[in-house]
């Protein structure tokens, strides 16, 4: 029973593989009964083929409903169906009304049956859309609490404008469902009174059938109503709570603190109060006086000598260098004139000062033609060939 | 100085540091609540407006203009995080915030790095950073401690939900959400 169960609970079409693996997974059935599983279902016709030679499967329409019904698992009833039945009673109407004036007995009772099974129909949705409420009501208030609130907000929103909204078109009194009954009551009337269908019993249990579907309709709708309504409001008022907070920290995260306060906060009133000072207040005072003791000023050593960092030591010298170089210009050899300047600096701040140089805003550089040279700087020697550096 | 109010200095200088009067201020709630009327003329005659609140505290209304107090700014961040993360885990929010004790140990604020964030810009950067704030609102009435490490949250905290309402502006899904059968019951 949990196998078909299992089953009737998917929708759509279900592979051979996706079938093997859902009775694999069954704790009751082996795996020596695997196959044996499969054939049956196949035998019993509980799994159909979706179309004709298709390797997909569905189960059986009047088995998944025999499932829905041993379990009592109900689907709420649509506006598309609601409409769908009010559509099929207009027809039927225009019908039996034709067959009652042309004195057609066999197409009055035909027409009959058809509203019977059709009110039955009906009466059947009304009750599964009811339970199907109550089912998603329950299931909100044991299952879905670790599911966000906006989310439970838009599901109950969507139980409301999707099951109990259509329903209202149903029960309004001025509606098309209370204009087509009417207007059957009054067919069924004329059929009793001036046609020669005599099946007087049968007319009577439309009548009754009709008057039953209208309570049931209110009572259904009144019910779902008031199962989902407190839901709602109490759902709706979180979720905008929720929104705004969300929204407040999104626009704090997005635009910064400036600015974000005067909107965001919850003003309160505070005001500073100047008074009289109270006598303990001022014996206090008095003994904060008298109990204290000057302490010498801490000595501040300003001479202290300091090693200056030797970054900051590069970095003057980095900048220095521009100025320094501007006297000598022009330079048929920068790098050698950085060399014989600063003999004592390393080859990479040497390599630093040269780049600053060559890439400066205010000189122009330029290879020249001469052999290429060796330099010594410090324990490292570099060849190259000479650049020329000019104002430009 | 009208003697026939109750405990009105003692009101009066609760209001003034930007308390609010709730059922855990008793006996001065009772005498508001039972005389709200005339608290609110008394104090109208020095400029001051005393609101009662639908969820019954009372406080005084703020200068439109007023400087915002450095503290506010934290209360807010503290306050919508909260909400935020009561709303990501599926709580009815009121029901989450209003019946039951937190432990200041065991509140969501720094569960993830983007509450980090948002923290860090009103200079709140460990669990031990959210006490000021707690204490502040402790001092406003909206929550009470426990002990030094447990509190729950009082009435007057309905203020910051209403202005996550006020925030949340035109209601997206109100317009078809509302069952319009009224005219049926």
């Amino acid at each position: 029973m949990d196998l078909l169960r299992e089953l009737a609970g998917l929708d759509g079409e279900l592979s051979e593989a996706e079938v093997r693996q859902i009775i694999r997974a069954d704790p009751v059935l082996g795996l020596e009964s695997l196959e044996q599983t499969w054939k049956q279902l196949q035998a019993l016709q509980i799994l159909v083929p979706a179309e004709v030679d298709s390797d997909y499967y569905v189960m059986a329409r009047p088995v998944s409903r025999l499932i829905a019904y041993l379990f009592d698992e109900a689907h709420a009833a649509t506006p598309e169906m609601i409409r769908g039945y009010m559509e099929s009673l207009e027809v039927l109407g225009r019908g039996l009304a034709r067959s009652i004036a042309n004195d057609d007995i066999l197409a009055v009772r035909l027409a009959l049956e058809e509203l019977q099974q059709t009110l039955q129909r009906i009466q059947s949705d009304l009750d599964e859309t009811y339970r199907s409420v109550c089912s998603e009501v329950s299931d909100y208030k044991t299952r879905r609490r670790t599911v966000a609130m906006r989310e439970q907000f838009r599901r109950i929103v969507y139980w409301m404008d999707r099951y109990v909204e259509p329903l209202v078109e149903f029960v309004r009194p001025d509606g098309l469902r209370t204009a087509t009954f009417e207007e059957f009551e009054r067919l069924l009337l004329r059929a009793r009174d001036s046609s020669m269908f005599s099946d007087v019993p049968a007319l009577d249990r439309c009548a009754r059938q009709l008057r039953l579907i209208e309570r049931q309709a209110l009572r259904v709708f009144r019910q779902c109503r008031d199962e989902l309504r407190p839901l709602y409001e109490s759902l709706r008022r979180s979720s905008f709570i929720a929104a705004g907070a969300a929204l407040a920290l999104e626009h704090l995260q997005r635009d910064g603190i400036g600015g974000w306060a005067q909107k965001h906060v919850v003003p309160v009133y505070t005001t500073l109060n100047y008074s009289v000072p109270s006598d303990a207040a001022i014996a206090r005072c008095v003994r904060a006086l008298s109990d204290y003791r000057p302490e010498r000023p801490p000595k501040v050593d300003l001479h202290r000598d300091e090693p200056v960092p030797t970054e900051l030591v590069r970095q003057k010298w980095l900048t220095a260098l521009p100025r320094e170089v501007r006297k000598a210009l022009p330079l048929s050899d920068l790098l050698a004139w950085v060399v014989l300047r600063y003999p004592s600096m390393s080859t990479a701040d040497i390599l630093e000062g040269f780049t600053r140089l060559v890439f400066h805003k205010d000189f122009s550089a330029s290879f020249t033609h001469a052999e290429r040279r060796t330099y010594a700087i410090g324990d490292s020697i570099i060849f190259a060939n000479p650049v020329e550096l000019r104002a430009p | 100085m009208n003697t026939a109010l109750a405990h009105v200095g003692e009101i009066f200088d609760r209001l003034r540091r930007g308390h609010h009067l709730s059922l855990e201020d008793e006996p001065l709630f009772s005498a508001v609540a039972a005389n709200y009327e005339e608290y609110a003329t008394f104090f109208a005659a020095i400029k001051l407006t005393l609101v009662r609140h639908p969820r019954d505290f009372f406080y005084f209304a703020p200068e439109p203009g007023d400087k915002v107090p450095d503290g506010l700014p934290r209360i807010a961040v503290f306050s919508y995080i909260l909400i935020d993360h009561a709303a990501n885990i599926g709580r009815n929010l009121e029901e989450y915030i209003f019946t039951q004790h937190f432990l200041v140990s065991q509140l969501p604020h720094f569960s993830l790095d983007r509450y980090c964030v948002l923290l860090k810009q009103v200079d709140i950067r460990d669990i031990q950073g959210l006490r000021p704030t707690l204490r502040q609102m402790h001092r406003m009435g909206w929550l009470k401690f426990l002990d030094g490490e447990e509190f729950r949250f009082l009435r007057p905290f309905h203020r910051m939900l209403d202005k996550c309402l006020e925030l949340s502006g035109p209601r997206p899904w109100a317009g078809n959400a509302e069952p319009a059968a009224g005219s049926t019951s």
